[in-house]
């Protein structure tokens, strides 16, 4: 059996970006017209196979704190990537990723691989953003990027598998989390059928 | 994102240290709309963790406080006939006689700042940059208040050069300090200017490999994120209400923890280590055979003194160190039970207090590891953090920055109906939190506080070098003289994520009697040494040496009845700030209460239900709000999260 490597993922972005919206379509591959403004997920997980690992995404979402600017600092500890999503429909969105990259930059993990999403490209008759300005400017922050829609599924699949990609491959030395404890009820230990 | 707030809700907290936190998170899970509001940039209040940078800010932030003179309510106006307020406070007081102290060297050649840093950050609109933030957090405060700001460098520093220099006012400072200084005879190196001159090489070459593990006060602030400095110092009891209420409502899933590793004492002038759990005592090298059998046996006892009254009912009118006198114990033993395992205080507490306490502590061997404690990696700071995305995950809003102006409430009826906040927006809700440094002096003039004297010291090893340099360790140092206190210290490693690597935090906490530095100094300077560049020759015996210390006094809100407080109508809830204690039972316990109040028979912080019990029936789930049922698909798709938690009893030392 391949080693599970459990990765959190955290997701920042304006209110509206469609953070949730890609979260819902990775995981259970489903688009919600209405999907309530992240009264929900917590964490939600899916595994993918890399290279001869499994990799465990645990993806956090927001719950809606970063609506007046007061997401906390513990939502990005140990995260080994982010996901930074703008809407290409509104040039504002774009603007501010900048400063989540910042925010980002300063409270997060040194070493966190961070992914580019601009989302809504089913919609690129309105287009406010062009992908040239986001790849350059993920070029100049060593991101990866990729215009996405969590509506029509397309590029979804492709933003985790290069996150994945991206993922430092583990460090025998840092045999993980040495010596930390997690509090909790015994897990019941079942395995998950994962894709 | 120029969102305005809704303007109604059930309950608005206001403040975001633990207690706060818990109750919204409780309420939000109960399906009550909750607005969490705090005036500063970060969560927690007086609960909150800092990176060196963000401690920086704080001590700045904290000084201009002090210069906000008056206090004008401006919504006045949008106050009814049949209405009055009730104003809340901008001013923080709970906060007093704050001193820092730099002793590692500060090369003043290098532009610092810290790594990672960046200019002006949107969200932390307060925070200014590091060097800024410590140049006025070092000036002399002109305020007439009893609060003092000051900062001394006792440490050699490098000739300067740059006339912009942040050093520039400390060094006047300092000079002004020496004497002063001297005089108190406190810890300074006796080394005047001259001589210290002499022995510096006048300029570090930052290209050079310094031959020993040299610290720098620009590497702290390079450094600077890697801390993560608690304003409060507090471990949790592997089996306190805290532990309990983390793994009960699945907060836990939030958070990682490392164990205490080692129960120090100081005794004879020596740290020595604490045999406390049955392999320690075994392996104990200090103790003889007989005292190992004396103190199993006691302690075997101790675990179910409640079973054998008449073991200790002759004795229930004396001390417990009385009662220690009198048992088949060594002064040894007696003096380890007494404080390092009891952790109670020689003169006042009682027989059944110290078998009490002595019982908890073996009640919480064993659970996670060897010692009875816990401490949260980052910090305690994140705890609060932890509850508010609870509470947020079940909806609950979160502003920071966000200050109250009034409470607004109906003469008649005598209940508060609204809050008006800074921006003149009225927003109304039916029940009202505020933590107790939020209200006026009109609405304390009553109050009669105590205070917490603090310390926070960066130093370069540890207390008690063994082979691991990743130890965490509590001390608790006994009250010298009567009517002051026992000092405890939680030394803490890197791998708490709490300080660079090569350097320790160590937190001092002990109820003032007189300012912070006055009550606390005096042991400070028994287990360390001032930080100085030159290398003495015997090593193995030298204290750790200190880079850089705060000294400051915390308003102790706990244990205040309500009614102390003035004119509060019954929907106003009081929250306290931090207590002086080791475990955080107080705060747990008072957020249970406020919460049966608010909202009555319903349970406190019950699990969120496990995707898999949920019945998948698309709209009827809608009224059973929880992190998974919101979004019902994800139900069957995710895998269950408590397998995610490892099981304690079989967790990696």
């Amino acid at each position: 059996m391949m080693a599970i490597r459990e990765l959190k993922v955290c997701l920042l972005g304006d209110t509206g970006v469609g953070k949730s919206s890609i979260v819902c379509r990775f995981v259970q591959d489903h688009f919600d017209h209405n999907i309530s403004p992240t009264i929900g997920a917590s964490f939600m997980t899916k595994t993918v196979p890399c290279g001869n690992e499994l990799h465990k995404f645990l993806i956090w979402d927001t719950a809606g704190q970063e609506r007046f600017h007061s997401l906390a600092p513990m939502y990005y500890r140990g995260s080994a990537a982010a996901v930074i999503v703008y809407d290409i429909t509104k040039q504002d969105s774009f603007h501010t990723l900048k400063k989540w990259v910042k925010e980002l930059k300063e409270h997060g993990p040194e070493n966190i691989v961070m992914a580019i999403a601009g989302n809504k490209c089913d919609l690129s008759d309105i287009r406010e953003v062009p992908l040239k300005d986001a790849k350059e400017y993920a070029e100049s922050i060593g991101a990866i990027v990729v215009e996405t829609s969590a509506k029509n599924a397309i590029n979804i699949e492709e933003l985790f598998q290069g996150i994945s990609r991206q993922i430092p491959p583990l460090d025998p030395l840092e045999n993980g989390n040495s010596g930390t404890i997690k509090l909790g009820k015994p897990g019941t230990q079942a395995s998950r059928r994962c894709c | 994102m120029a969102d305005n707030l809704p303007s109604e809700f059930d309950v608005i907290v206001i403040g975001t240290g633990l207690p706060e936190s818990i109750i919204a998170a409780a309420c939000s899970r109960s399906g009550q709309r909750v607005l969490h509001l705090d005036s500063r940039s970060y969560y927690g209040g007086n609960w909150a963790s800092f990176t060196f940078s963000g401690l920086l800010s704080w001590l700045k932030e904290y000084q201009e406080n002090n210069d906000i003179v008056t206090e004008t309510l401006t919504c006045q106006k949008q106050i009814l006939e049949n209405e009055e307020a009730i104003a809340l406070s901008r001013k923080d007081k709970a906060i007093q006689h704050v001193e820092v102290l730099c002793y590692a060297s500060q090369d003043l050649h290098e532009d610092v700042e810290e790594a990672g840093a960046l200019q002006k950050n949107h969200a932390y609109v307060t925070s200014a940059n590091s060097t800024e933030a410590a140049d006025s957090a070092c000036l002399p405060t002109e305020d007439e208040t009893l609060n003092t700001v000051s900062c001394e460098m006792p440490a050699e520093q490098t000739p300067s050069s740059d006339p912009e220099s942040a050093l520039e006012v400390n060094d006047a400072e300092a000079t002004g300090e020496k004497e002063n200084y001297c005089d108190n005879k406190t810890c300074v190196p006796s080394t005047s200017e001259e001589e210290t001159s002499e022995n510096l090489p006048i300029t570090e070459d930052t290209t050079e490999q310094p031959k020993k593990n040299r610290i720098t006060y620009s590497q702290i602030i390079k450094e600077g994120r890697r801390f993560n400095i608690d304003l409060v110092s507090k471990l949790l009891y592997s089996r306190g209400l805290l532990i309990d209420l983390l793994i009960k409502s699945n907060v836990s899933r939030y958070a990682e923890f490392k164990n205490i590793t080692r129960i120090l004492a100081f005794r004879e002038g020596r740290v020595e280590q604490v045999p406390c759990s049955r392999a320690d005592v075994f392996n104990s090298k200090q103790l003889t055979m007989i005292e190992k059998r004396m103190l199993m046996k006691f302690l075997t006892f101790c675990m179910e003194f409640e079973e054998h009254p008449d073991e200790y009912k002759a004795y229930e009118e004396i001390t417990f160190s009385e009662y220690l006198k009198t048992q088949k114990l060594t002064p040894n033993l007696q003096y380890f039970v007494l404080h390092s395992i009891a952790m109670t205080s020689e003169t006042s507490s009682s027989t059944i207090d110290g078998l009490k306490a002595t019982k908890n502590f073996l009640h919480c061997l064993g659970r996670y590891g060897n010692t009875p404690f816990l401490f949260p990696l980052y910090g305690l700071g994140e705890l609060p953090q932890c509850f508010c995305r609870m509470c947020a995950v079940f909806g609950g809003i979160y502003c920071l920055r966000h200050s109250v102006q009034c409470l607004v409430v109906d003469k008649e009826s005598r209940r508060c109906k609204a809050i008006i906040d800074h921006c003149g927006q009225r927003i109304i809700s039916k029940h009202f939190l505020v933590e107790d440094s939020y209200f006026s002096e009109n609405t304390c003039s009553h109050v009669q506080y105590r205070q917490i004297s603090r310390a926070v010291l960066i130093t370069d090893r540890s207390v008690l070098k063994t082979d691991s340099d990743q130890q965490i360790s509590i001390l608790t140092v006994p009250a010298e003289e009567p009517g002051t206190s026992a000092v405890r210290i939680i030394e803490l490693c890197s791998s708490t994520m709490t300080c660079m690597k090569g350097t320790y935090l160590v937190h001092l906490t002990c109820t003032s009697s007189k300012t912070a530095r006055e009550d606390l100094e005096p042991v400070v300077q028994k287990l360390f040494i001032p930080y100085t560049e030159m290398e003495t020759e015997n090593e193995e015996f030298e204290k750790p040496r200190l880079l850089w210390a705060l000294y400051f006094n915390m308003r102790d809100s706990s244990d205040i009845s309500r009614n102390c407080y003035n004119d509060l109508p019954s929907n106003v809830y009081v929250c306290s700030g931090p207590d002086c204690g080791l475990g955080n039972d107080n705060a747990v316990k008072q957020a249970e209460t406020i919460f049966q109040q608010i909202c009555p028979n319903e349970d406190f912080c019950p699990p969120p239900p496990n995707p898999e019990d949920i019945v998948l029936d698309g709209e009827s789930l809608q009224s059973e709000a929880s992190e998974s049922s919101a979004i019902p698909e994800a139900n069957s798709e995710t895998p269950k999260e408590s397998t995610n938690l490892g099981n304690p009893e079989e967790s990696p030392e």
